[in-house]
């Protein structure tokens, strides 16, 4: 049992926030939903639409045919009409044109209720709802949770019209227990409160941008600092102060923002101060296709900042791995000094994954602060695991940061042999890093096919989806790409007959690093970089081909 | 407590003479009076500078500190605000390095009200750098990156940081050291974004003392430092050139109450890092399902 409904019309007309509730209904009812996101930069006019992809068993990707298409414009039937199924219909306003539109006289119900035009989408919600079986209770519980304010009784009425119109045609019943449906962003937000947030500081920039408002609504309620100050150059700068007080501190950006913060990495690499930075790539170079996804971003986040340090990239796949990721990088960031760079992207972002439990990890999110630190206390004591204990100011002794190389106590050095030793202090860390690492899943592997399709972050959900018609591939979804799991990759290319890799992009990035990590060529490359991210049909029909 | 008990064993490096070392007598004395005062508490003190001849004072001082990169020490001052609360938070910039890299910085946190203190040492030149232009350099100004003499508009602070919305701003001057000490006292003690602007000629890349020193005078015991327009007309009183018939106001400009940084967000009462969270993780999920 598997439906597509694509929502679509123009910017303002709530076409995410209605997509958004029918995901939920579903999922409420215990079925599997995928909710794909599609918007131009602007916010009135164009054209936005959403893909809800509904099913009884797990679905990780939207697909590109569907069996209904709500359209709120002629542009959305225009577009589209190619994509609906023999089978599917249009559902529309009797002003619509469309071979098989199902027209709801809309004006005259809007018109009776005083309505403006945006309870539309109540009308089509309680059309949808009867048409697909699902009982009108359930519908109207949902409702009542979801929507709030003024309209409140408005909507309900709409939808209780709407629900009326239809005729049921399907019977999805309540089928198990409820789902979860969270997106990316969402998920990345809980992660960092999982792992006891203190202050998260951001400059708006889409698609990283809901993981502020996400945190910023909630700042009050879990007792944290959520700002927005002027620059992402400030941003980074006043987040490393923070961190250097002792506060848990993140900040979330775009490929443009992070390249702002470039230098200021570089800084928490050599003063060893813990920070979680969250990059959701958007298409690319310069300001590129602002709000679709990519994944042209990878070696620039690897590379990110000046002179040779350590730092940590991990890249979560869907909302799952996006809460326990975000809480492995601040366990990383805290016990390792070090900076870690969440490299999500719009697509992981701004989808709604839905599954039946949301794991949050059990790994620590202790501070990893010394106790009573003593008045002869080096905040860069040389060790043999090149980790130097943690204080903060306050404490009792003064502590220092810099940006300059420096001595244990922190003073500037410029003396040779001192310089080298303190480089290899840092670059010491590495070793436990990556033994750290290891336990941390840095890399998954699916399905038993003797071939091999190599990806990371958001295509994990269309390989997967696309898995069950590819019986002769496995997929390798690499997790962790700095440290990077070397050996552990270069053990599933070397027993697999064929390698793809899989990617946003237009180079690959990821076979690059892998052949600098492992000296293995990867030559055969699925790639898309127009600024959609994949369906699995785009994968299963390039390798079928 | 003494003044010398600031001091490290780092070896001094700005040039023999350099009014930088006024700056650091100025600042020592003012916190080991403020110590002393009980009215700040030296384990509390925390420090951060930028890049150039400045942010050497670093390794002259033994307190809190952070140093940073060029242009950003007043970030830095914020985020040790929003970390820790209970800092007594002290940024040191240079003029090239507050008023052309960090401007924005400067800028917005007048209008912040973070309750910290910036001192910025204008030499009117990149110093660190062997002496190019900064934004406070006069026009006609010849540095080894303007032989021709600078074309532009001179920037001035004062005026720029009281129509932004500081809440204290001032001048000093290096050569008038207790002066200084008592503005920086004031300074650290008021509440809100303070800001000294202080007059350090450079003596190996711009040495303006004799201009300064003929035309300096303190602002009059009767000056009401809480009427904007009269402070914006004593500021427009020297532009930073260096016209011939000036005369340049040292003292505070302006003073006024107005919300802090902290004041304005409830949760920061204390520092993070004291914060022990009981985090339910159920509650975290139940909204998505």
């Amino acid at each position: 049992m598997e439906k597509t409904i694509l929502i679509g019309g123009k910017a303002g007309r709530g076409t995410a926030v209605t997509s958004h509730f029918v995901g939920k209904l579903f999922c409420s009812l215990g079925y599997y939903v995928f909710n794909y996101r599609d918007y131009p930069s602007l916010i009135r006019g164009g054209h936005n639409f959403n893909v809800l992809r509904i099913s009884d068993k797990p679905v990780f990707s939207h697909k590109n045919k569907y069996d209904v298409i709500l359209a709120f414009d002629q542009k959305t039937i225009d577009l589209h009409k190619k994509d609906l199924k023999k089978q599917g219909f249009v559902l529309g306003a009797e002003s619509l044109k469309a071979k098989k539109l199902i027209s709801i006289n809309v004006k005259s119900i809007l018109s009776k209720l005083d309505a403006p035009q945006i309870i539309e989408n109540d009308i089509m919600i309680g059309w949808l709802a009867k048409y697909f079986g699902i009982d009108k209770k359930t519908l109207l519980v949902e409702a009542k949770k979801v929507f709030k304010g003024k309209k409140k009784a408005l909507i309900i009425k709409a939808i209780e019209i709407g629900y009326g119109l239809a005729e049921k045609k399907e019977n999805f019943k309540k089928k198990g227990s409820g789902k979860y449906f969270i997106s990316g962003s969402s998920a990345i937000g809980v992660g960092a409160l999982a792992s006891g947030l203190d202050v998260y500081i951001a400059y708006p920039m889409t698609p990283a941008t809901p993981v502020l408002h996400f945190l910023a609504g909630k700042q009050l309620k879990h007792n944290n600092l959520v700002l927005q100050v002027e620059n992402e150059i400030a941003v980074i700068n006043a987040a490393l102060a923070s961190s250097f007080t002792g506060a848990k501190t993140m900040v979330g950006t775009s490929g443009g923002g992070l390249a702002l913060m470039s230098e200021a990495i570089s800084l928490a690499g050599v003063a060893e101060l813990p920070i979680v930075i969250y990059l959701a790539q958007r298409t690319g170079p310069a300001t590129g296709v602002p709000t679709y996804t990519a994944q042209s971003d990878l070696k620039f986040a690897v590379n990110a900042g000046h002179g040779e340090f350590t730092k940590i990239i991990v890249a979560p796949g869907d909302a799952q791995e996006s809460i326990t990721r975000t809480q492995e990088a601040f366990y990383l960031a805290a016990k390792h000094q070090v900076p870690v760079i969440i490299v999500g992207d719009k697509h992981v972002a701004e989808s709604d994954y839905s599954s039946s439990e949301l794991k949050i990890s059990s790994i620590s999110n202790k501070r990893f602060l010394v106790e009573n630190p003593t008045k002869d206390y080096k905040r860069y004591k040389i060790t043999k695991s090149g980790l130097s204990p943690r204080a903060v100011p306050g404490q009792g002794p003064k502590l220092r940061a810099t940006s300059y190389e420096h001595d244990e106590y922190g003073y500037t050095i410029e003396d040779a042999g001192k310089t080298v030793k303190m480089v290899d202090k840092r670059i010491r860390k590495e070793k436990n890093i990556e033994k750290e690492v290891k336990t941390l899943k840095p890399i998954s592997v699916y399905g038993k096919g003797k071939n091999l399709l190599i990806g990371w972050g958001s295509t994990k959900g269309a390989i997967l989806d696309s898995l069950s018609e590819l019986k002769d591939y496995r997929f390798l979804q690499v997790s962790y790409i700095s440290p990077f799991p070397k050996k552990a990759v270069e053990r599933e290319i070397k027993k697999s007959k064929k390698v793809i890799l899989v990617e946003n992009s237009s180079t690959g990035l990821l076979a690059d690093i892998i052949a600098e990590k492992t000296g293995i060529i990867i030559k055969e490359k699925i790639l898309k970089y127009d600024g959609r991210p994949f369906s699995p049909e785009d994968i299963i029909k390039k390798i079928k081909k | 407590m003494k003044p010398q008990d600031f001091n490290t064993k780092e070896e001094n490096t700005w040039c023999p003479g350099c009014p930088n070392f006024a700056i650091l007598q100025a600042f020592k004395m003012a916190m080991a009076d403020l110590v002393n005062e009980k009215k700040v508490k030296a384990k509390n003190i925390a420090i951060s500078c930028g890049i150039g001849c400045h942010a050497k004072i670093y390794d002259y001082l033994d307190v809190n500190a952070f140093y940073g990169l060029h242009g950003r020490t007043i970030p830095l001052c914020f985020g040790m605000k929003a970390g820790n609360p209970d800092l007594t938070v002290v940024g040191f910039g240079g003029d090239g390095d507050t008023y052309a890299e960090g401007i924005s910085h400067f800028v917005h946190n007048c209008r912040y009200n973070v309750d910290m203190t910036m001192l910025v040492h204008n030499n009117k030149t990149f110093a660190l750098t062997t002496g190019q232009a900064t934004p406070t350099s006069e026009k006609g100004f010849v540095g080894r990156s303007t032989p021709l003499g600078v074309k532009d508009q001179v920037l001035n602070p004062i005026a720029l940081a009281l129509v932004n919305g500081a809440t204290f701003v001032a001048r000093g001057y290096t050569s008038e050291v207790s002066h200084l000490k008592g503005l920086i006292k004031k300074a650290v003690l008021h509440k809100g974004f303070s800001f000294i602007d202080i007059l350090q000629p450079c003596l190996t890349f711009n040495n303006f003392t004799s201009y300064v020193k003929d035309r300096v005078y303190k602002l009059d015991k009767n000056y009401k430092a809480d009427n904007i327009d009269l402070a914006l007309k004593k500021s427009l009183e020297w532009n930073y050139s260096m016209e011939e018939k000036a005369k340049i106001p040292l003292g505070i400009f302006y003073q006024i109450k107005k919300p802090t940084f902290q004041e304005k967000w409830p949760q920061l009462k204390k520092p993070w890092y004291k914060v022990e969270r009981k985090i339910k993780n159920s509650e975290l999920i139940k909204e998505f399902k």
